[in-house]
């Protein structure tokens, strides 16, 4: 084939797919919400006031703000009204995520309870589920934690052992589980279980619906290493815990084809908290090049440091530009390797440049005096060592980077399983 | 926003790329290092297919398709280390002449360059080309309405064998760029033993060469400007070129863990080689897509473009380091010989690394942009 004209083209107006603009709806769509977001957003002088200690802590301000959210349609945007939505399409709710991502408050203050639990639920629960715990989770009157890790199956998820004993009404739990974020704060646990110990590994794991209050059920604090005052991270005990047979989720025996993943119509878009987050950090790093360093030279004139911050701010850029090809595909409906590179990505980036900024600083590095607490972010950043700790949690979270890699390999690549 | 490529840009780059496939097997590579020969393709198919006019504006008999399409043309043949006057030609000279060239020099250098009727190469010291300085070592100065050029350029790409040769050189007014064209009869060339022969560079020596006012570029003091503009596309071209090559190492690297069986699996199956290769393909995707925003920066004119450029370089620099490694690393043994042919990309990415300044010195460029 030889290259052509394409009709209509000009030098001065090319028509390309690829742009760095959105279209003018769209343009208009993004004024609109943040218009709507200057009135409605919680304060910071509230926030602060009230902060969000765990991911499953819903304070006042929190939840009156994700009932305002829902009751705009704002919540979940891709959803009907009914589930708190305005069936935005796509490209708009990319958009809204981009601008969410600029505010100090989260969207919920139960992050696992509206973007992954209830979305299970609206999949997978059984009308009764769906009547009980549905909207009151999306409306944050109850918040979640997910029973997932357990000290004998971390990676390898699947080798869990938390029993759940079948009876004709009800089902017994015994075991543990850890990490579990919010736990001390939730009030149900999405908990996935043994009920089968005769099946292969991945079958035979069932999903239940636990009552956090439910005689037996432990709660034990796991305090993250930056903070023994901060803690998201529990163990959680289960002995003899009766539940009703009816708060299964899905059929029994196949709980791991429930995916505890996130919303999965905004898998295209999960990228971009963190891609955002980044961009803090970067300009963390801009800002800390004009402060003197060890010896007494503005930071920014340290060759070592201005190499670090040009590595994050080019990896930084390229982790909006991969995100939004891969958004690009996930709109069309396609497969977009993009999504899993971008969790390992963004969580080693920030490792890196978090890690840079304490090298550049020396011994002052050492003052980690911080004002906020670990869970908020309505202080700005913590200090950089703070922040160097606190980038483990995406590296081993969800994920660790090595299991990132190896899904990689083996899911985009094609590499063959071992 | 969306950084994907239209349907007809992707029926084009498929059809450069089974064309470049046809006529550009690595054997002909091999024969241009091996035994020095000197193939008509496939340059003679970019022009005859008009892959040498897509960034030339239409006023001008050229396609008028736009910067972008031209890089994801040069991403082929960098995918097939295509051989040949295309990347210097094509992204260094012609981008020049028609960023600072007044209308009778378009018609006199611009068209017949963009016809693969004249070859034009780029003389330009790449280890200043970062910070947008044209270098101490090449000088002109004025001799009534003549300018006279003295000194010596290294490692200009296609220098010896390029027809028409644009030269930046220090001049002393004004932003101390200049930028002239001559023939290349009239530089003393030595060919440099170069990594990758199929990219041959020579040194240039200009002994008091006489330039007659219609073969200076726009206004020698003056220029810095334009020389900007067109050396960010040259970086960007030669940032796409290596992604290329830089995809088919990473191509070739898993083909081979595939096939290659050690303690009776394929070697692809251990995680040492499964995290290598993802680390590789973060890497090539990466540059893919910072390349590709600079593309469009560049056609819309993005106020970004320059910082877009040194990105693109830095992080097709980032791609090639991490690859080249690890594909000479993973295919072991073989890797390390002449016969394999992962020396060649390898000595194609290695060379376009050099090109237009290495990673370090774009990173220390994209510092400068956002004055750290």
């Amino acid at each position: 084939m030889r290259a052509t004209r394409i009709a209509g083209a000009s030098p001065t107006c090319s028509r390309y797919d690829v742009k760095l603009h959105y279209d003018a709806p769209t343009e208009a769509f993004r004024s609109q919400l943040r218009a709507w977001l200057e009135q409605n957003q919680p304060t910071l002088e509230e926030m602060r006031a009230d902060p969000l200690t765990s991911s499953a802590h819903m304070t006042d301000w929190a939840r009156r703000w994700q009932q305002c959210l829902f009751d705009a349609g704002l919540l979940v945007p891709g959803w009907p009204p009914e589930l708190g939505g305005r069936n935005l399409p796509p490209v708009q709710q990319l958009v809204y995520h981009e601008e969410m991502a600029k505010i100090a408050a989260e969207r919920s203050g139960n992050p696992q309870g509206l973007g992954i639990i209830a979305p299970s639920i609206h999949d997978y629960g059984s009308d009764l589920l769906k009547e009980k715990y549905l909207r009151p989770t999306l409306r944050a009157e109850i918040t979640w934690c997910l029973g997932m890790s357990e000290p004998g199956a971390g990676s390898d998820l699947a080798a869990l052992s938390t029993r759940a004993e079948v009876h004709d009404d009800h089902f017994v739990v015994s075991g543990q589980k850890i990490w579990t974020s919010g736990a001390h704060h939730a009030d149900h646990c999405f908990c996935f279980v043994r009920t089968d110990p005769d099946a292969p590994k991945h079958k035979g794991i069932s999903v239940v619906i636990v009552d956090m209050k439910a005689p037996g059920v432990t709660v034990r604090p796991l305090p993250e290493m930056n903070d023994p005052d901060h803690v998201d991270f529990n163990e959680v005990f289960f002995d003899g815990v009766v539940v009703p047979r009816d708060h299964l989720v899905g059929p029994l025996d196949q709980g791991w084809s429930i995916p505890a993943g996130s919303l999965a119509h905004e898998r295209g878009m999960m990228w971009l908290r963190g891609a955002a987050k980044l961009d803090g950090i970067v300009a963390g790093l801009l800002e800390l090049a004009r402060e003197p360093g060890p010896d007494g030279r503005r930071l920014g004139e340290d060759e070592c440091f201005r190499d670090a911050v040009a590595r994050a701010y080019l990896d930084t850029q390229a982790i909006w530009f991969m995100g939004y090809r891969g958004f690009a595909k996930f709109a069309r409906g396609e497969v977009s390797p993009e999504h899993s590179v971008l969790k390992l990505f963004s969580s080693e980036v920030c490792q890196s440049a978090a890690l840079a900024a304490t090298e550049a600083m020396g011994i002052g590095a050492l003052d980690v005096d911080f004002e906020g607490y670990g869970y908020d972010d309505t202080h700005g950043l913590p200090p950089w060592m703070t922040q160097y700790f606190q980038s483990y949690r995406a590296t081993i979270s969800a994920g660790t980077s090595e299991i990132q890699r190896n899904i990689i390999a083996q899911r985009v690549l094609g590499l063959p399983r071992r | 926003m969306d950084f994907e490529i239209t349907p007809e840009q992707q029926a084009l780059v498929e059809s450069v790329r089974s064309v470049l496939e046809r006529e550009c097997p690595t054997a002909l590579v091999r024969d241009i290092v091996e035994n020095g020969s000197a193939p008509e393709q496939p340059w003679k198919s970019a022009h005859e297919l008009g892959w040498t006019s897509i960034d030339l504006p239409e006023g001008l008999g050229g396609l008028g398709l736009g910067f972008t399409t031209l890089g994801l043309v040069v991403e082929q043949h960098g995918r097939c280390i295509a051989p040949g006057p295309f990347l210097a030609s094509v992204t260094q000279f012609l981008t020049l002449v028609c960023e600072a060239g007044a209308p009778d020099q378009l018609e006199l250098f611009a068209i017949p360059a963009a016809a693969g009727e004249l070859r034009g190469a780029l003389a330009i010291d790449h280890g200043r080309v970062a910070e947008r300085q044209p270098g101490e070592s090449l000088r002109a100065r004025r001799d009534g309405n003549d300018w006279i050029l003295e000194g010596e350029r290294p490692y200009v790409l296609d220098g010896d064998t390029a027809d028409e040769i644009a030269v930046v050189a220090r001049v002393d007014e004004g932003d101390r760029v200049g930028l002239f064209l001559v023939p290349q009869a009239a530089a003393e060339a030595r060919r440099v033993v170069a990594l990758d022969a199929s990219r041959p560079l020579a040194h240039l020596r200009f002994d008091g060469v006489r330039v007659e006012p219609g073969r200076v570029l726009g206004t020698p003091g003056r220029s810095a400007a334009a020389l900007g503009r067109s050396l960010e596309r040259a970086t960007i071209a030669a940032a796409l070129e290596c992604v290329g090559t830089c995809q088919t190492l990473l191509e070739r690297t898993l083909a081979h863990v595939k096939s290659r069986r050690q303690f009776d699996q394929p070697i692809g199956a251990f995680q040492a080689i499964q995290h290598k290769c993802a680390d590789m393909f973060l890497q090539v995707e990466k540059a893919r897509a910072t390349g590709y925003f600079a593309l469009l920066a560049v056609t819309e004119d993005d106020p970004r473009r320059a910082l877009a450029a040194s990105m693109a370089k830095a992080a097709a620099s980032d791609a090639q380091r991490l690859v080249c490694k690890d594909a000479i690393q993973i295919h072991g043994g073989m890797g390390y010989t002449w016969e394999s042919d992962v020396q060649l990309f390898v000595k194609r990415a290695k060379t376009l690394e050099a090109l237009f300044g290495a990673g370090d010195a774009h990173r220390r460029r994209i510092a400068d942009l956002l004055e750290v």
